[in-house]
Order: structure tokens, then sequence, then C-alpha cells
């Protein structure tokens, strides 16, 4: 009897110390002068807006990003948060450091854990650098003192210490697929799927922990908005197969389909985004997704 | 139940939802066949943005036309009781929605007008112009749309 005590005792332990926070190392905030156009294609590439954007008719706007939007998920109710700079109910008196944790470690300031319905499992794979001219541009965006719920999440879903050991399981900035070192092109197109454009946590079905199946990369999932499915984007939709590499930039710039199909859904908020990045970073998107294996 | 009963009921299981597709008067196929109309009609003027075609202004127009058709017709075509069946894309939320749903025709009736005024005579005209179109496509199948592969 006392053995096991002392076993309970000592898994506790464990797993306190485990799903603990894991912060980045301060000295791993760069010097830095930022650059805020780098900054701005940053924010369209990773839809910042979609989600963040202060709410008009229901929908999230780009000028402000006082937060509200509502995503029902299977857990519970998620409150976006308040992004503008607002020292209060925004980010406004955060550091470089606490910007870095928050989007590479999924952690807020004060060390809590930050849901991964927030893709920062996506996001970890960002420079520092881009990172830092991201926030130097959400900066200067307008402040806006909306104040946001908390998530409207049951038990045990509510408790966030948890999330510190669904982190050490899955939270991995390495590269989900192999490019060549010499292909800048590729190279761009890897980060800005894997990391800023966050393809894949929608486009990608999820275990039963809900954590991306890197096993099955890009093959497509259930919608999680609700209706319908997410579809796939490698060669083995033969849908998808089909498009070239034309097409997917031309998609992503104009949201019309190689069927002369409209683009809907959650896409069309990402498309709008994609339409605001330089054409060669639709391309280098398009060649990556060409790259992939069925 | 007879033999015969159960026949008739047999057949007329098998034959009504194929009676139902084919006639003419059935929302929801009348609604995706109005839909193809408009994406046939696009098919050349994408052509021509992406240098696949050469411009050619009578079929700038023609496609516009269509497009006009498509925004007159559409609510129409969308009573209470065609929600679900015939592989219908419709979101509930065009019923939740209605006046929110009808807008976005209006809005598309509204660009395609702007287009025809516009008399488009290049290129360079027609791009704006389609963009200023796409862009009410987008919104309407963005909230009213189901997303299937």
């Amino acid at each position: 009897m006392k053995k096991l005590l002392i076993i309970v005792v000592l898994v506790g332990v464990l797993a306190w110390w485990l799903s603990g926070p894991n912060g980045l190392d301060p000295d791993v905030v760069p010097a830095h002068s930022p650059d805020l156009a780098n900054g701005e294609r940053l924010f369209h590439a990773g839809g910042c807006a979609s989600c963040h954007g202060r709410l008009e008719d229901g929908k999230p706007q780009r000028d402000v990003m006082a937060g509200g939007l509502v995503m029902n998920s299977p857990v519970g109710a998620f409150h976006v948060p308040n992004i503008s700079p607002d020292p209060e109910q925004g980010i406004g008196a955060w550091s470089d450091l606490d910007f870095l944790n928050a989007m590479q470690r999924g952690l807020a300031p004060d060390g809590s854990h930050y849901y991964p319905a927030f893709p920062y499992t996506s996001y970890a794979r960002m420079t520092a650098s881009d990172l830092l001219d991201l926030k130097a541009y959400l900066d200067q965006l307008p402040a806006d003192s909306n104040a946001v719920p908390d998530h409207g999440l049951g038990f045990p879903f509510n408790v966030r210490r948890g999330l510190g050991l669904w982190k050490r399981l899955f939270l991995d900035a390495a590269p989900v697929v192999t490019v060549p070192d010499g292909d800048d092109v590729l190279q761009r197109g890897r980060y800005l799927v894997e990391g800023p454009g966050h393809c894949g946590e929608c486009h990608t079905p999820r275990n039963a922990a809900q954590a991306l199946d890197l096993g099955r990369w890009l093959e497509g999932g259930p919608n999680p908005d609700g209706e319908g499915r997410v579809p796939g984007l490698t060669p083995a939709r033969d849908a998808f197969a089909d498009w070239s590499r034309d097409d997917i930039a031309y998609y992503l710039e104009a949201g019309v389909d190689p069927e002369f199909d409209v683009v809907g859904g959650t896409m069309a908020a990402v498309q709008a985004n994609m339409s605001r990045l330089p054409a060669k970073d639709r391309e280098a998107i398009a060649a990556y997704l060409k790259a992939l294996q069925p | 139940m007879n033999k015969f009963a159960v026949h008739t009921l047999f057949m007329a299981a098998v034959l009504l939802p194929v009676a139902a597709v084919a006639d003419n008067h059935d929302p929801i196929a009348k609604r995706q066949a109005l839909m193809e109309d408009t994406r046939d009609a696009l098919r050349p003027l994408i052509g021509m943005t992406r240098g696949q075609v050469d411009f050619d202004a009578e079929t700038v127009s023609n496609s516009l036309a269509v497009f006009a058709t498509t925004a007159e017709q559409a609510p129409s075509l969308f009573p209470e009781g065609t929600e679900t069946g015939g592989e219908t894309e419709a979101k509930a939320t065009i019923w939740s929605d209605r006046a929110g749903f009808e807008q976005g025709f209006v809005n598309f009736g509204e660009a395609v007008a702007t287009a025809q005024a516009a008399n488009i005579q290049s290129l360079d005209q027609l791009q704006p112009q389609l963009q200023g179109v796409l862009k009410t496509c987008r919104d309407c199948h963005d909230g009213y749309r189901v997303e299937k592969d």
C-alpha cells in the first residue's frame, strides 16, 4: 500500500513537471530592426485577421485585431483573443520574448499553456526574425479595448496544465516534408505551407489526441467547421493531382479552380489572405504541393 | 400486403427519386443546372485573364448576360423543403439567414450590372470588373455552401 502511494505521488510529480511551461531561453531573442513589409506579408500568410479580426456582421475584418470570434469545437467554445496593441486587453504590453513564446511554444506571458486551436504547432516553424517582423506589424495596427471572455470548455479540457503533456508529445518545430537544401523555391513553399500558412491544421487529419497525423500529411479530413470535408492536397486525390502548378497559384490568387468553381467555405478567407502575398510566394506554395508524394 | 402492392411500392420507391431528378420543376436540379451554366460562362473569362484564350468582347458580354440571369433566378430556386436531397451543397444558413443569402445575389447582380455598364472592350478593362464579380461569388459560397471534395 505504501509502495503504491509512493508510485502515485512520483507519477504525479513527474506529470506536473512534464506539463510545466517549456519557455524559450531569453537569449534566443535576436537583436532585430523590424521589417514592416515582411511583417505584413507574414500577417497575410498566417491568416491572423481571419480569426483575430474585429467582427462585423459576424465576420472577422482585416483592420483591427480585436478578437471575439467564437470557434465551436467538440470540447467546447473557444473565444478568439484580442491581439491588438491595447496594453490591457490586447498584447501591447508584450515583450519580444513573450511573442516568441506564444508563437513557438504556445505559452502565455504568465507561463500558462495556450490551446492548439491557436495553431502554434505550425507557427513554431517560423523564424524568430520573421516573428519579430510580424509583431512589429501587429504593434502598429489600431489598438482596441474589446474584452474577450474566457473559453467555454468543459472538464477536463479546461485544465490548461494538461496541455503541457500534449505539447511534449505533439509540438515539434521540425519540417514535415524533406525538400532539397539547394531548392530555394521548394524551401520557401515548405516554410509557407508548414509554418505561417498552417495549411496542415485543416488539410491534415487528426489523431485521437486531436494532434495532426503527420503520417497522413495534407491528405484531407473532416471539416473542423462542421459540415463537409476539407480536401486533400496530395496527388493521391485524383481531382487535385490534375491541377498544375499554375492552376494552384492562380487559385490562390483569384479563387477560381481549374473547373471554374469559385472558392467558398473557410478557404474563401484563406484565399483572400493568399491573394495579398507576392506572386512568387503563391508559386512557391504551388511548387511545394506539386512536389508532395501520393 | 399482397404481392402486387409490395411490387408497386417497390417500383415507386425506385422510380420516384429518378423522376424527381428528371423533373424540370425540381428546384434542386434547376439551381444546380443554373450554377453549371454560370460556371460555363465563367470559363472563357478566366481563360482570357490567364492568357489562355484571346480576349473577345462578345463572349464577355454573353457571359455577363448569363451571370445576370443567375442573379435574378437563383434566389427563388431555394424554397423551403429543398434543404436536402439531390446532392445539394446548400448550407442550412440559406434558410436560417434568408435576408443575407438574398442580399448575396443582389450584390452579385449589382457587380454584374456594373461590369455590363463598363462596356468592356479590352483585357485591362475585364480584369478589375471580373474581380468585382468574383468577390460576390466568394462572399456567398463562403457562408451558404457546404464544401465537399
